[in-house]
Formats: C-alpha cells, structure tokens, sequence
C-alpha cells in the first residue's frame, strides 16, 4: 500500500489519537505514538510529522503502513 | 570488527583512519592517539562467551565503515537537540555520554521530542566507571578527533547509509509490567517524592519500601504505546523521602513495576534464540543486568558490546540490551 498524501485525512485522525491503535512491535514507531499523544503541537504539525515518518521507514513497516487509513 | 582488542591494536586502527567507536577503561582510552573515533569509559563488556571486566590494556572496538560514511561531532548540553537535527538524512547517530552529567540529564527528558528524533534514530550508552569508584571517578567521553575527554557532553558518530539501505534499533528487554498498582507520575523527574498509586497521591520511596523493592532488582516498567520503557531505582530514601531513578518517569505514561526474573543469562539466550545476527552494527546492554543477573563469565547469546550505565535507543533506556541493524 502506498503512503497517503498528506492531505489525506487519515493523518489527522492519526495524530489526533488513531495512532495509539496501532498494532506494532516496531519501537520506533511506538515510542513516536506515545511522544504524540503526550505532544502539545498543533494537530496539523503532528500530522506532518507521523506523514514524514512512514514516508521514511515505509520499507520496513509494510504491516504499520497497511493499517494507517484504518485507525 | 566488534570486538575487545589490545590499546596497541585501537591505535593502530585510528592511525589508519578506520572509524571507530570505542569502549573502555579511561587508562586505556587516554592512551589513544587523535583520529577517527569516539569513545567512552566502562570497563565492563558482552562478548559471544560471556560477560567480562577488563583491565588497563583493553578496549571494545566496533568498526563502523561496514555500515557506511561517517562523520563525528560532539554537542553540549545545552545543544543535544542537534544531534537529530544534524544527522543524515538516511543513517543514525551513534551517540556515548557521561552518566551522571548535565548533558545526561537532558538527554534522557528531552531526546523524545528533539527535532527529527525518529526521523534519524539515535542509538548509543551511557558511560559510566568500575562500580568500586563510583562517586570518586567520573564518567568520560572522548571526542577522539583531538583525543579530548569530557565530563559533560556527547560525542556523536554519524553514520550514512547507502540509499538502499534503512537503520532500524531493536530492543531485548527481559522485563514486563507486573500485574500490581498502577504508577503515575505529574512531571519529567528522575528524583520523585510523590507520585499517584491507583489514582491515589502517594510517597514513592515509602511505597517501594512497603512492597520490599528497595533493592533495586525491579525497575519501574512504562507502556509507551506498547514498548515496555523501564526506568530503573538508584536510591530509595527513608518512608516519606525521594527515589532516585536511572532515567527519568513522564507524566502521561502508565508505570507498574516490573514481574521478577529468573535467570537472565538464559533469559536472554531464549530471546535472542530466534534473532538473526545480519545487518548489526553495534550492541549494548545495561550494567544492572551485568550485576543483577550475575553475567560475568556468562554467555548471552552472541551479542558484543559495552555493559552501560544506560542505554540509548532514540531515548534513554535502562536495563535493556539495545542494538542497531542495517537492513
């Protein structure tokens, strides 16, 4: 599955607290779900940032990557 | 290369220019020329046949060409947050502090919210010294591009990775959140007094004391999203003091302490049982398991590197072997 656009609106919903749904063993990614929930920045930040994210380490997260419109 | 070899053998290493990260006691590591390389003190280590101590005349080295190009820099503490920010765009920062210092402090509260922190991952440890001089000789670093040593502040050795190439940091943690109270904390602390018990405000230190975990074998086990975050107790103060932790609690995260374990050198054989060894580039594991686990002499399952006084894995770990892979 590709990687959403950024004006997708899944990624809202991800930062918005879809995130924290994840299932994942990855640590990295669950170390990010857990500084966004705690993060104070502006939804559209945290939006950009989990969009960066698996745009990086979409390779080796095909299973994360899979489930980012579904959250 | 990612292994123990003689001083003479790490000088002669940098007089190549090979790139080097290093571990190893300070008498050791202050005999080494300028060069390519970083280090910090531990006399400690993992090899394939257990864990050692080592005297003056040996460090652990870890090659670092294999994985790709790399370039070296050392920030202070007021300046941590560049350690992401300046890294490549596709590697890591392999990154060594001293335990007990300003810059460890920051680090361990703030490395998760550091620009581009998960964009360009951070791994390394923590430096510390042979457990008999604790509060007598401090933890070093070493920037070795001028084999200069420092009490407080990071060195960095940034590795870029090929285009086809991904980093990625796993971690071994043999500990899980126990089925007893829930633990929160309001505020960033490594020194807490109160805390919340089920909800309900209450001292930590007499509340450790109470449950008999004074001795410090069980750490304190956060659920980051799943991944099992510990922090571990240095000190516990009278009923109504301070417990000094290893790394800091955060508010938001839910913190039980940890199910006790058996025997860890098993422990971490079984774990590691099933994990290909391709692709890593470097390792570290935590002295509380060296001593609570009684390591020495013990083999773990073929993992090489420093016994640190904390680890780094995007973010201060305790009590946790951390590695980074190249896939």
């Amino acid at each position: 599955m590709a990687i959403p656009a950024l004006n997708h609106p899944c990624w809202q919903k991800l930062a918005a607290g879809g995130l924290s749904k994840i299932r994942t063993q990855h640590l990295g990614t669950q170390l990010l779900a857990k500084r966004i929930e705690r993060s104070t920045d502006p939804l559209p930040a945290r939006a950009a940032e989990l969009h960066a994210f698996f745009t990086k380490w979409e390779r080796i997260l095909p299973t994360e990557v899979a489930q980012l419109t579904t959250l | 290369m990612n292994q123990l070899i003689s001083v003479q053998a790490a000088a002669e290493l940098i007089r190549q220019g090979t790139p080097l990260s290093l571990a190893g006691p300070e008498s050791a590591l202050d005999q080494l020329p300028a060069g390519n390389w970083i280090g910090g003190t531990i006399p400690y280590f993992m090899v394939p046949s257990g864990g050692v101590v080592v005297q003056d005349g040996q460090v652990f080295a870890t090659d670092l060409s294999p994985a790709g190009e790399v370039s070296f820099a050392s920030y202070g503490p007021e300046t941590l947050g560049d350690i992401s920010r300046n890294g490549p765009d596709n590697g890591f920062a392999v990154t060594i502090i001293p335990a007990g210092s300003s810059s460890h402090q920051k680090f361990a509260a703030g490395a998760a919210n550091f620009e581009d922190a998960f964009l360009k991952p951070t791994v390394g440890w923590i430096a510390g010294v042979h457990l008999s001089q604790l509060g007598t000789v401090t933890p070093k670093v070493y920037d070795g591009r001028t084999a200069t040593k420092y009490e407080d502040r990071a060195v960095v050795a940034y590795v870029k990775l090929p285009a086809d190439k991904l980093a990625s940091i796993e971690i071994v943690n043999l500990f899980e959140p126990g089925t007893g109270d829930l633990l929160q904390f309001e505020q960033t602390a490594f020194e807490v007094g109160q805390c919340l018990v089920n909800g309900q405000p209450t001292n930590l230190a007499t509340y450790v004391r109470e449950h008999g975990l004074e001795n410090g074998q069980l750490p304190l086990v956060g659920d980051f999203a799943g991944a099992h975050v510990n922090a571990s107790l240095q000190s516990v103060g009278e009923a109504g003091g301070k417990v000094v932790l290893y790394a800091p609690v955060f508010p938001g995260v839910d913190y039980r302490f940890a199910k006790p374990v058996g025997d860890y050198a098993a422990a971490f054989r079984a774990r590691l049982a099933d994990q290909s060894t391709d692709g890593l580039a470097l390792s570290c594991n935590c002295i509380l398991n060296f001593v609570f686990g009684e390591l020495e002499g013990k083999a773990i399952g073929g993992m090489a590197g420093p016994i640190t006084f904390g680890e780094i894995a995007y973010q201060l770990l305790n009590q946790t072997m951390v590695s980074v892979r190249v896939h």
